[in-house]
């Protein structure tokens, strides 16, 4: 318990200096945003109007009452007023992104952890075979192929040369989502490319990552005994070395579920997706510094969470941290 | 005793196998193996780059980089026209003239490959590099000094590791009007360094508890000295490993902000020329050449990087090295109907 105390009094710590970051960078920018909407509507503002936007952005008061209160909205989930779309809250638009981002990404990531998995497994306890010499160069290169090419090129071919799929946008656009047959249909068959343009480039990763955990534990003497001890082959391979190489997997999958929102920047603009990527792609656009501080907040929050789920996960699965201290 | 009179006859029957089939010469063994001798000049490398020599896809991986990177080097010399004006109409097929055909404004696009080369390659390699100096330097002093040094560096680099990179990059360009390539590349490293920094952290703890390092500091060497001339050799794999692998993530993550339009379009780089591509919709209109020459060369480094990455892996780890022969000797042991569950 002193490990996680100790972890999540460091989580604490990284949320404050991630948070406090977010808060100085647009006032170390040139010209905060009320300037810049003054400047939009080439100076027909009284000078109390611009007092009420600045009061309206937290702009008014010293830098520590500023501060204070920028904290205190934080704790309201308040991410303030969107500069672009002027009356609207920034947060409409950033839970209705984040909501397509989750779907696509999500589902993307496990995909590719399982993917990986399978194949690393396979591949360490067949090395040195043909699927091994083969197949794990191969897997690992395309995980280098960036995916602005894989995406263009999935685009290209599946969606204009053969036009099996739709061009992009997350569903028919007549079609209102809603829980039925319909829109899960449409909604999937739309995901399809998206999907495959992310996990063609990551799931070479888990299957690498997992691959050479497993060939390191291969030697070790616990294995060593098991076949000694007659264990079947299937039990070998799944509950002795593969159980104690997932670890280090898990840990990795805990991480990437939080870049989760981050959002599939390449992936959200070839097809069109309304995901958390292509909506912060908009807003540095058009310079909305209201969205893009609230986007890093969201996903700072959630890779610590993630952080912090994935140590419980290890203190679960991994006995020898529950007495030490963990090193 | 009934053991004893059992183990006779074993014995016999060794021999009798070994009289009717004599054993085989090691040159007949290495031979069915498929193991061929090291050349002579090989041995007057240390041994970590033997094995890298050894290794055909880590030797095949450095010849494409080589050879991308000489291309590079040699870009005003070779290339045709100007990367950076009109050579000729819009959208010209390749052929004769134009060797890869012109883009949307009428660009050379062999022009422009060579031109995006050299800059790619170099905000990669910088990226990369620096991002590993940085992580070695805070790697090493917070394993090897310890204590409260140690915490602030570990804090510092938990940081790094928990602070979303790529958004961060992202916002961060977005700060400067139009990034230049050199600005990416130094975003970039000043991103990326955080696993480096832990695992060469990590190595530094285990070279520290070794007796050679303890004779060292009992003989009165000075601080430096033993981090520079005891520790840091023997962690040269993992820093060269490291290395590659922030380069990768700088030419991909170079190429992916530029694709997406937070570079400056007006360099030229594999980059903006695939964020060109886009913007001009040629796939649509049918000019394939305009995407692919970057597209294949992003490609085609990239492997060249992994490739390089699979050889320092085996210099690493000596269970990997082991792994890429164990195909044979399996099937080598089966020849033989001996056991193959040790392996």
């Amino acid at each position: 318990m002193a490990f996680l105390a100790r972890r999540l009094g460091f989580y604490f710590a990284a949320f404050m200096v991630a948070i406090t970051l977010n808060f100085f960078l647009p006032r170390w920018m040139p010209g905060d945003p009320t300037t810049r909407i003054f400047m939009a509507l080439r100076g027909k503002m009284r000078p109390d109007q611009m007092e009420m936007l600045k009061k309206a952005y937290g702009y008014d008061g010293s830098l520590l009452e500023q501060y204070g209160q920028y904290l205190w909205k934080l704790l309201h989930l308040d991410f303030g007023i969107s500069t672009v779309n002027f009356p609207e809250p920034t947060s409409s638009l950033l839970f209705y992104a984040a909501g397509w981002t989750l779907f696509l990404v999500g589902v993307a990531t496990f995909l590719s952890f399982g993917i990986g998995l399978v194949m690393g497994i396979y591949s360490a306890w067949h090395r040195g075979g043909f699927f091994d010499s083969v197949f794990t160069p191969i897997n690992v290169m395309m995980n280098a192929f960036t995916p602005a090419v894989v995406a263009l090129l999935l685009w290209y071919a599946f969606a204009l040369e053969w036009a099996v799929f739709p061009l992009g946008r997350a569903h028919d656009i007549n079609l209102v989502p809603g829980w039925n047959w319909e829109s899960a249909v449409s909604i999937s068959w739309h995901a399809v490319l998206p999907v495959l343009s992310i996990v063609l480039v990551n799931f070479g990763s888990w299957h690498l990552g997992m691959r050479n955990t497993m060939i390191n534990l291969l030697n070790e003497d616990f294995v060593v005994l098991a076949k000694a001890k007659g264990l079947s082959d299937r039990r070998v391979r799944y509950r002795y070395v593969a159980r104690n190489a997932i670890l280090p997997q898990i840990t990795s999958l805990a991480l990437s579920v939080g870049f989760v929102f981050g959002g599939a920047f390449i992936s959200e603009v070839v097809f069109n997706y309304p995901g958390l990527g292509k909506f912060t792609l908009n807003a540095i656009e058009s310079r909305d510094y209201t969205f893009i501080q609230a986007q890093l907040t969201l996903l700072t929050c959630s890779v610590l969470i993630a952080n912090l789920i994935s140590d419980v996960l290890n203190v679960i699965f991994d006995p020898r941290l529950r007495t030490s201290g963990g090193h | 005793m009934s053991e004893l009179t059992e183990i006779g006859p074993f014995i016999a029957s060794l021999s009798q196998g070994a009289q009717g089939n004599p054993a085989p010469t090691l040159d007949e063994l290495m031979g069915e193996l498929k193991i061929k001798r090291r050349p002579g000049f090989l041995r007057k490398f240390p041994s970590g780059v033997q094995t890298f020599l050894t290794n055909g896809k880590g030797v095949a991986g450095l010849i494409i980089l080589t050879v991308f990177v000489v291309m590079a080097a040699l870009a005003p010399l070779l290339s045709p026209f100007d990367p950076y004006r009109r050579a000729g109409k819009p959208h010209v097929q390749p052929g004769v003239e134009h060797f890869l055909g012109t883009s949307r404004q009428g660009k050379d696009i062999f022009s422009q490959l060579l031109e995006g080369g050299r800059t790619s390659l170099t905000v990669g390699f910088i990226a990369g590099i620096s991002a590993t100096l940085i992580g070695l330097g805070v790697g090493i002093s917070a394993g090897y000094f310890g204590g409260k040094v140690d915490e602030v560096l570990t804090f510092f680099v938990n940081v790094a590791l928990v602070l979303p990179a790529l958004p961060l990059i992202i916002v961060l360009a977005s700060f400067v009007e139009e990034a230049s390539p050199t600005i990416i590349g130094l975003v970039l490293a000043f991103t990326g360094w955080g696993w480096s920094a832990r695992t060469i952290r990590t190595q530094t703890l285990s070279i520290k508890s070794r007796e050679f390092v303890l004779a060292a500091e009992l003989m009165g060497e000075k601080k430096w000295r033993i981090i520079v001339r005891e520790i840091l050799p023997n962690m040269s794999s993992f820093v060269v490993g490291g290395a590659v692998l922030a380069t990768i993530y700088g030419i991909l993550a170079e190429a992916a902000l530029e694709f997406i339009g937070l570079g400056s379009p007006s360099s030229v780089t594999w980059g903006t020329m695939l964020y060109w591509a886009q913007r001009s919709q040629s796939l649509q209109t049918g000019a394939w050449w305009e995407v692919w020459p970057p597209a294949v060369a992003i490609m085609v480094t990239g492997a060249a990087l992994v490739l390089i990455n699979f050889g320092v892996d085996e210099i690493t780890s000596p269970q990997l090295r082991a792994a890429r022969l164990s195909g044979r000797i399996k099937k080598f042991l089966k020849r033989r109907g001996r056991s193959v569950d040790v392996f």
